[in-house]
């Protein structure tokens, strides 16, 4: 039964746990919109990146490097669009 | 067809080691789809044209009860994924089984929520926030009903015929998609709801 649990796994889904927990703060207690930010951005993107490296195996073969490139493509695409969208439609006018 | 005993069963022929790759490439794409609607949502939160804001209208207790059932499926299915890697078929179905349960209850609230959304006048045509949240939210719940029924459809395979490389190949890869799918969560779970709430 024991083997059925590897310990990293585990800990894996404790440690996203907590950083759900630590996400809450910005629920329940009063802070600036920039500290809120700052608490999001760090928890949402350390609880991707375990997702990746813990449960979705992404550095285990020999694809590893391409896996890695194709996702960090992605990410840096995506913010790029949102941040370009945010720069013309919502930054620029304030 | 060379099978390398050396790594794990869904990995064993080269077909099925490009076809993991494959589903990361693609899984590039929906990285890029979420980009999109996450630029669209924040463009057009504050347009609530008299409508209700999402400080309004967004609850914690449902909000809390998906995050943690999703979150769970996810440990759950990378046991399923551990089981298959042990050769351990019938720890791995019920593992497969208690995912899609709990996948099942995380659309379970999520219908929920949007019902209650509409009857409290946050409909899709209400204004341009309540159009691009049911959007963003209901392409997450479209991915995850997707994946209740790929995932049925697996296991049935796996009832079937047993573990061999092909099948292991696309348990394999529809843990990707789960997994994904929770990473996305993520990003909904601090940037639309928790971002709304605070």
């Amino acid at each position: 039964m024991k083997e059925l649990f590897p310990a990293k796994q585990v800990m894996g889904f404790v440690f996203s746990l907590i950083l759900t927990a630590v996400a809450l703060i910005v629920y329940f207690m009063d802070m600036s919109f920039a500290a809120g930010m700052t608490i999001l951005l760090v928890t949402a993107f350390i609880q991707a990146g375990l997702q990746l490296v813990v449960f979705m195996h992404a550095g285990e073969t020999e694809d590893k490097g391409a896996i890695y490139t194709n996702i960090y493509y992605g990410v840096a695409m995506a913010l790029i669009t949102i941040l370009g969208t945010l720069l013309c439609m919502i930054w620029g006018y304030i | 067809m060379k099978i390398d005993n050396s790594l794990p069963l869904e990995y064993s022929t080269e077909e099925n080691r490009l076809k993991i790759l494959g589903f990361w490439i693609f899984l590039g794409a929906e990285i890029m789809l979420f980009g999109t609607l996450f630029a669209s949502y924040f463009t057009l939160v504050d347009r609530t044209a008299g409508g209700p804001t999402g400080a309004e209208i967004f609850e914690i207790t449902p909000v809390l009860i998906e995050t943690i059932v999703l979150l769970t499926s996810s440990f759950t299915i990378g046991l399923g994924i551990h089981a298959m890697r042990l050769g351990k078929q019938k720890a791995m179905m019920i593992f497969f089984g208690i995912t899609l349960l709990l996948g099942l209850g995380f659309l379970s609230v999520e219908i929920y929520e949007f019902i209650h959304y509409v009857h409290i006048g946050a409909g899709l045509q209400t204004s341009a926030f309540t159009s691009i949240l049911l959007t963003t939210l209901g392409t997450h719940g479209a991915h995850v009903t997707l994946g209740l029924f790929w995932g049925l459809f697996i296991m049935l395979q796996i009832k079937k015929r047993g573990l061999t490389p092909e099948t292991a190949n696309k348990s394999f890869i529809f843990s990707l998609y789960w997994h994904f799918l929770d990473v996305v969560w993520i990003f909904i779970f601090s940037f639309v709801y928790l971002k709304g709430m605070m």
